[in-house]
């Protein structure tokens, strides 16, 4: 297995402008702290790129928002966990919170501009989040997102557990991205123990990893057209999103294939009969057209999306977007495309893109990602067939410090991991494409009307429970 | 079929209290054609005030904790909270880690705990018919 993580030292006086030439020519994930250092994160065609940046005890760090937005959430999180002092922040309000003293929103000023509150509970069945709309007349000024309410301190208790009896947790962080994360997490033991996987267990990962995207793409579909106000789409797709949750029982035994990749392979009994899942997906993939098809040549649905939610290119591109979010405005960013793992380096892979940066466009992307899933699950299966995958390898940890990505269904999804000799975590790092794209839901909705805000929001769909941890 | 006066008419209000989503994922399913709850009567009501059944998910986290303690005093009695999941019975996986407590539905004084990690949508179902039994039974 190649070794794609590489590290490189940047004093902090020089960091503002290695960033600024690497913002450019890569995609940048972030960053993370330790007590003693900071991991600055890009990914490219050659892998992972690490800029650590030493800390003295008590030196401050000099914020890289006010250049690159994109960095605001992170660092909040590092004054938050590591409680390291960060210098010229556009934000200086904590991220994380206790009941009794949650931060104020930011609210617009100006005449006729009123404020409204909504949250952190919801009226359905959604993951909590206050949400503070500054609006003139029916117009979204401004919308303060204070999210966090998922917070749970998952970070500092990963510290000193066994890396290898985490898989159980890293699958839960977030129900909608397990999958990849788990991948994530195994490339990331595996690549510090330079264990190689064989054909068939990548195969079978991808698999896995296209059967989440196809379910959790589906329900963005139907939540989108639950935004439009067109129940009869939102039940369509929930009632074909069941037919994939029913074949992720059968090929995993879970409806949401938790824990399905573990480190060393996939886990025991998963995909032993491929011809049959392979047969019941050809079946869903003509329904799933049909119904894309139907949903999307609605007259009344599309004056809907078209133009809703715009995000322009430069906005995606200023706030390092990922996914299909970023993917509807033209960039591109797709982990499968740009730095193939696995068994997508067997195939050619290009990825979909479109250009509004609308509701619409964010929609199209996923109907054609749809399509592009089922042409992988295909080929992933029919090489499954007539087999057996091999029992997940035995893993010793190596120390050592890594960062992995993976493409999820939401975009690109991250594992910084740093081993003990003795295999006990130092640090755990998740950054989830979810936690890169909530600053342009809100951004996105400037302009819109109050009532399209549920239409706009589910175009991203973005997860809370590992945006917070 | 059940016939009582909640049985066809659940107003049912969720609350997450640090779940990792899995248990709405399955709770949504709800709404798929193959299980319908709103054939039943039920419904996924805009305020607790509306509500009839309270839903809570997740170990119980600190940012979550006086939200969900207004959310259960706005509703109205009677109102029965159903435990959704392992972690909100209180032996999830999530259960005293973190900042967690020992379950959200343990600590919110749930009648009722469908199991799973997450429960099925059958189970759910099975759960949300239980909480209405519960409240049909009860003298008010």
């Amino acid at each position: 297995m190649v070794n794609i993580y590489r590290e490189r030292s940047v004093a902090q006086d020089d960091l503002a402008s290695v960033v600024d030439e690497l913002t450019h020519e890569t995609l940048p994930l972030g960053c993370y702290a330790t007590q003693r250092s900071v991991r600055t994160l890009f990914s490219s065609r050659d892998g992972v790129l690490a800029l650590r940046t030493s800390l003295a005890p008590g030196e401050e760090w000099n914020s890289l928002a006010p250049r690159h937005p994109f960095f605001a959430y992170h660092e909040r999180e590092m004054r938050s966990l590591q409680g390291i002092t960060v210098r010229s922040s556009p934000d200086d309000r904590p991220l994380y919170f206790t009941a009794d003293a949650i931060p104020e929103a930011i609210v617009a000023e100006g005449k006729g501009i009123s404020a409204v509150v909504v949250g952190p509970v919801h009226a359905g069945i959604i993951e909590p989040g206050r949400f503070t709309f500054s609006t003139g007349g029916e117009s979204v000024v401004h919308i303060d997102a204070q999210l966090s309410y998922s917070h749970r301190r998952l970070e500092p208790w990963f510290e000193g557990r066994d890396a290898l009896s985490l898989v159980p947790h890293i699958a839960r962080i977030c129900g909608n991205c397990t999958v990849a994360r788990s991948w994530a997490y195994a490339r990331a033991i595996e690549e510090l123990a330079e264990i190689e996987i064989d054909d068939r267990s990548e195969f079978a990962r991808m698999v896995l990893a296209e059967m989440e995207r196809v379910h959790v793409h589906l329900f963005d579909i139907g939540s989108i057209a639950a935004g439009a106000g067109y129940g009869a789409g939102t039940t369509a797709a929930l009632g074909l999103r069941e037919r994939i949750n029913e074949l992720n029982c059968a090929a995993s035994g879970h409806r949401l294939l938790f824990e399905s990749i573990v480190p060393g392979g996939v886990r025991a009994g998963v995909l032993v009969d491929p011809g049959i899942i392979r047969a019941a997906l050809r079946e869903l993939r003509d329904d799933i057209a049909r119904f894309c098809d139907a949903l999307f040549s609605k007259r009344s649905v599309l004056r809907r999306l078209e133009g809703a939610g715009i995000v322009d290119k430069s906005l995606a591109r200023r706030f390092a977007a990922v996914g299909t979010s970023a993917r509807a405005s033209g960039i591109a960013c797709d982990i499968r495309a740009m730095a193939p793992y696995g068994a997508y380096r067997r195939f050619a892979f290009t990825e979909e893109r479109a250009s509004a940066g609308d509701v619409y466009a964010r929609s199209e992307v996923r109907v054609r990602e749809i399509e592009r899933s089922f042409d992988l699950l295909d080929r992933g299966l029919r090489e499954l067939e007539g087999g057996e995958i091999p029992a997940p390898q035995p893993v010793r940890t190596v120390a050592g410090v890594v960062t992995t990505v993976v493409e999820g269904a939401r975009g690109a999804e991250s594992i910084s991991l740093e081993l003990a000799p003795d295999g006990r975590v130092e640090r755990l790092h998740v950054i989830s494409a979810a936690y890169r794209n909530w600053p342009l839901v809100t951004r996105a909705m400037e302009g819109n009307i109050v009532p399209d805000f549920p239409l706009v929001n589910k175009s991203f769909n973005l997860c809370y429970s590992c945006v917070d941890r | 079929m059940l016939t009582g006066k909640f049985a066809r008419s659940l107003g049912i209000r969720h609350l997450v209290c640090g779940s990792c989503n899995g248990c709405e994922l399955e709770m949504n399913a709800l709404a798929a054609p193959q299980y319908d709850i709103s054939q039943e009567g039920w419904s996924i009501v805009a305020s607790p005030r509306h509500a009839d059944v309270i839903t809570v998910t997740g170990p119980m986290n600190e940012a979550m904790r006086l939200a969900a303690q207004r959310t259960l005093d706005a509703a109205s009695d009677p109102v029965v909270v159903v435990a959704i999941g392992d972690c909100a019975s209180g032996d999830g996986l999530w259960c005293e880690t973190g900042d967690a407590g020992t379950g959200a539905g343990r600590e919110l004084g749930a009648a009722i705990g469908v199991r799973g990690c997450p429960p099925s949508p059958d189970a759910i179902r099975e759960g949300l018919r239980a909480a209405a039994t519960l409240l049909d039974g009860r003298k008010s």
